[in-house]
């Protein structure tokens, strides 16, 4: 009991128990609710919402099936859905897993031997980060759009079920992710 | 939706978050060096997710007791050009 304590307040496991940990959420998330977790899908849900709500109220792409009362599936129906609730509880199990190591950060400042490798390319300055994960998350999210999931939703979800599209989106995300990281570090770090 | 599927959905999105959080992907560095080969936990991470779930998912479906769901239909141009944008969205931000 002492041992399993101890395991869930270490700073990191290794990735491939930390993964396998994932492949049991995935098999219990088909066994107990039907679905299968991705996160993508949240922020076009939360997105449709206010989309809906401020500029398009009968937009077919926002408004949900059940409203509607037709067969055609919204690509992004608005509403607090499933999806939102599982990220929720993602946002608060990446929170608790942090404050049972000990390493949470909160909103403190300045953060010594954090981000190490990112300060010694973009130097020091908070805004920096902050400005750059959101052009990056806007990018994510438009991609994640096209190519109907992301790494979780479709990758890891689609590649259970041996979905094709998974495999083509990861060969994808490989062929664009070496180049864009070798422009931006060069031979630094 | 009842309360006890939400309290499990949110279990669901506990472990995940708790799976990300323990693999390092919470960490800039870990996201951007498997762009580099210096640090493959990403994909250990996900491949090792991806085959305990096959295994799971597989075996209960040959015992009945799960159906799969629809999978994100097979379109090589989007899923294939939205691969693409992804992994500059992934290399830069680090998520």
């Amino acid at each position: 009991m002492k041992g399993i304590v101890e395991y869930m307040r270490k700073e990191e496991w290794s990735p491939y128990a930390a993964g396998i940990l994932l492949g049991f959420v995935v098999i219990f998330s088909l066994l107990l609710t039907g679905n299968l977790p991705g996160s993508s899908a949240a922020f076009e849900n939360l997105a449709a919402t206010v989309g809906r709500h401020v500029a398009a109220p009968n937009n077919i792409y926002f408004v949900p099936q059940e409203v509607r009362g037709t067969t055609i599936q919204p690509i992004y129906p608005a509403g607090f859905t499933w999806q939102v609730i599982l990220l929720i509880g993602v946002f608060f199990g990446a929170m608790g897993s942090a404050l049972a190591a000990g390493k949470f950060i909160g909103w403190r400042r300045s953060v010594p031997d954090v981000d190490r490798q990112w300060r010694a390319i973009f130097g020091p300055e908070r805004w920096k980060r902050w400005v750059i994960a959101f052009i990056g998350g806007v990018v994510l999210e438009f991609a994640a759009g096209i190519a109907g999931g992301c790494t979780s939703g479709l990758a890891i979800s689609g590649g259970v079920q041996l979905a094709p599209a998974a495999f083509i989106f990861v060969a994808g995300m490989f062929i664009s992710g070496i180049p864009t990281a070798y422009l931006i570090y060069r031979r630094r770090f | 939706m009842s309360l006890t599927e939400i309290v499990i959905t949110f279990l669901l999105g506990f472990g995940f978050g708790w799976a990300l959080d323990k693999a390092g992907l919470t960490k800039y560095h870990k996201i951007v060096n498997v762009f580099r080969f210096t640090d493959l936990a990403v994909l250990k991470f996900m491949l090792s997710a991806m085959v305990t779930g096959m295994i799971g998912i597989y075996g209960l479906k040959w015992l009945g007791l799960v159906q799969l769901t629809p999978a994100t239909p097979t379109y090589i141009v989007g899923n294939f050009i939205g691969g693409l944008i992804f992994g500059v969205g992934m290399a830069g931000a680090g998520f």
